[in-house]
């Protein structure tokens, strides 16, 4: 089928198969491209309403088993460069994210055998009791399966009881490129294979909790298996209908054992406009400026994008593989109204909270996202003590001295 | 096809940079095709006490900074051009040179026909905004026996956009030398920066009303490889200033060259290897 043919059915709001979609995926101009997905986002979202959050991406461990091969973050267990955070040292967090309006935390770490479910039970106990209404958006689904294995229950049950503890939401990480081929290089199988990944997920939309979705692309990939991972997204939304949001992102390559080079601008203008036409039952598609930058991410709205993500105020891992951009609300914002669009505050569920918090009272400047720990700082917090270690370097630092 | 008034005035004010973009593309194919030039630039200081050192892969050495007298100057244009290699050296801003020749109390013309008997083969850029007499200078640079490397601007970030590239038209009509045009400012406020619709939109009208000059031109380094590459999408057709220092510390895939040339294959456009005086090197 030509281009022109797909592009009149993506116009009468017909489905793309896996065919339609990798011909405009490759033969049709950028622009066109970028028209179409324009169509989508306006028939979808015609308030002419771009959304934010303000919450904080939060590391909580930068000691991990997986390896993956396109990670710079991780620290092998061991490593006197790894790190763990204190229940006090996120509390000073998130008192610093509810000071400039932040409504959430996205809570993901490494894979690290030390650190039991008791303690993440604890963690967002701890938290819920000094901010109720503070929201949790935690542990993507890798990591939600290295807490079954290490606790050696099944994943409905690990999820209840981190919901049980607190849980409000699930976020879309570790989904890479959800092919096994794909998988295997990347050397991220073994966290997650691509029907365990969508089997959290499963299990979470059937628990009542809402997820995102993403995919990193950009590394070892085909075409056809950028759209098998749309497709097989779309299969379970279908499903479930669980997913709020798709954002997708370009691998960073630097300080990564895999290397090589990133994936351009133009490549991800069009990654997202195919992500806006295939998805078509997302509601939500985000605009990635922690890997784009500014520009680009506000580029995005004009390629299918209706979000600009989040302000962030902390980032740790595409900065560990290169990527420093920053953007706090007022330049969200001043980015939303200059493409022509009215700037709304939402939550995670996309639920408009108000018009920017800025506007309301002054906020201060954040003109560079903050980091997990200041460098070098990689002191044991007090707590870890309650809790046993699995390896021989965890069961050592937990040893009082006398 | 020309653009009236009208669609003129609607374009300026549209949020819709697709459909912009998109005309200026065809614009943009109409003129060049798919084929799409960069240089490879060593910067070199204007400052005496600098070293100079010129890469091998370097197609321009441009002479960057304000220069403080005439003399150093012309000793600075010496010293460049027999490093260079054979590679065009070009160097200053025409505004600068305005200033300079004042402060010498010597013609402008005088002072660039001085250049160019030291080896300077253009004058790196005349930036519209900042010329006293644009009109005037720029055909000093001509009647001196220099050429113009491209017209840029330095500021204007808030400028009639329409006003602008109305001027740099019927400047061009006027001069007829001017090569290239860079449309997105020099001088980027950090605190306020430009944002990803000013710049394509910038780009993209300056394809639509500035006919008359051949080239729309991105500096590489200045915008960044994602903003640039976008660029080339919507109207330009040249990149500017990319790095001639060939450090492959990254790795062969990551080197100067193979950027450039990637990120232009993926915006599905031809790349051409140019040299300083917009001439293409035959591989």
């Amino acid at each position: 089928m030509i281009v022109q043919e797909i592009s009149a059915k993506v116009r009468a709001g017909e489905r793309l198969d896996a065919g339609d979609a990798l011909v405009l995926y490759r033969s049709a101009p950028t622009g066109l491209l970028g028209r179409l997905a324009d169509e989508v986002r306006a028939r979808k979202h015609p308030g002419r309403v771009v959304t934010y959050i303000i919450d904080r991406n939060v590391n909580y461990t930068n000691v991990c088993v997986a390896q993956c091969n396109f990670c710079a973050f991780y620290r092998l267990v061991g490593s006197p460069e790894g790190y763990v955070l204190g229940f006090d040292e996120l509390f000073e967090k998130i008192d610093e994210t509810i000071a400039v309006g932040g409504v959430q935390v996205l809570l993901q770490g490494g894979h690290n055998p030390d650190l039991p479910l008791a303690w993440y039970e604890d963690l967002f106990r701890a938290v819920k009791a000094r901010y109720p209404s503070f929201k949790l958006h935690a542990l993507s689904p890798p990591e939600v399966i290295h807490l079954s294995r290490l606790s050696q229950l099944p994943v409905p049950q690990v999820l209840d009881r981190l919901i049980a503890a607190g849980l409000d939401s699930v976020p879309g990480g570790g989904a890479e490129i959800l092919v096994d081929r794909v998988r295997r290089l990347l050397h991220c199988y073994g966290k997650a294979s691509a029907d365990e990944w969508l089997d959290v997920m499963r299990q979470a939309h059937r628990a009542g909790l809402r997820t995102t979705a993403t995919m990193m692309y950009g590394t070892v990939e085909t075409d056809e298996e950028r759209l098998e991972h749309l497709l097989r997204l779309r299969a379970l939304q279908d499903e479930t209908g669980g997913f709020t949001a798709f954002i997708t992102w370009s691998y960073q390559p630097d300080h990564t054992e895999l290397a090589g080079s990133e994936a351009t601008g133009v490549d991800y203008l069009r990654t997202l406009a195919l992500s806006r036409i295939v998805l078509d039952n997302f509601d939500n598609l985000q605009a990635s400026w922690v890997t784009q930058g500014g520009k680009v991410g506000q580029l995005s709205l004009a390629y299918g994008a209706n979000d600009m993500g989040s302000v962030m105020i902390e980032e740790n891992v595409v900065r560990a593989a290169g990527a420093s951009y920053c953007m706090d609300e007022v330049e969200i914002v001043r980015n939303i109204e200059d493409a022509g669009f009215c700037a709304k505050r939402r939550n995670m569920h996309y639920d408009v909270l108000g018009d920017p918090v800025f506007r309301e009272r002054d906020v201060p400047r954040m003109l560079e996202l903050a980091v997990a720990r200041d460098e070098g700082g990689t002191s044991l917090p007090q707590e870890l003590l309650n809790y046993p270690a699995r390896s021989r370097s965890g069961r050592r630092l937990r040893v009082i001295p006398n | 096809m020309p653009v009236t008034d009208a669609e003129l005035a609607a374009l300026v004010h549209s949020h819709d940079i697709i459909d912009i973009g998109i005309r200026a593309d065809d614009a943009r194919r109409r003129r060049h095709g798919a084929r799409t030039t960069f240089v490879r630039v060593a910067d070199v200081p204007s400052d005496l006490a600098a070293d100079v050192r010129v890469p091998p892969a370097a197609r321009e050495v441009r002479i960057v900074g304000t220069p403080p007298s005439k003399a150093a100057a012309l000793e600075r244009i010496r010293a460049v051009v027999s490093a260079a290699g054979g590679a065009a050296v070009t160097g200053f801003s025409l505004a600068d040179l305005e200033q300079l020749a004042a402060r010498e109390q010597v013609t402008l013309r005088a002072l660039l026909e001085d250049m160019r008997a030291a080896g300077l083969e253009l004058v790196a850029e005349a930036p519209i905004d900042r010329l006293q007499n644009p009109r005037r200078s720029i055909e000093q640079v001509n009647i001196a026996g220099l050429a113009l490397a491209r017209l840029t601007v330095h500021r204007l970030e808030s400028a009639d956009l329409a006003a602008l590239f109305h001027e740099v038209t019927a400047l061009q009509e006027w001069v007829a030398v001017i090569r290239a045009f860079a449309p997105l400012p020099r001088t980027i406020n950090r605190s306020v920066p430009t944002t990803g619709f000013d710049d394509v939109k910038r780009i993209a009208l300056a394809r639509l009303l500035v006919t008359n000059i051949p080239s729309i031109q991105v500096d590489w380094s200045l915008y960044g490889p994602k903003l640039a590459q976008v660029a080339l999408t919507v109207g330009a057709d040249d990149l500017d200033a990319v790095s001639a220092v060939d450090d492959l510390s990254e790795g062969r895939r990551r080197a100067p060259l193979e950027e450039i040339q990637r990120n232009i294959r993926a915006a599905g456009l031809d790349p051409v290897e140019r040299d300083g005086r917009f001439e293409p090197i035959a591989r």
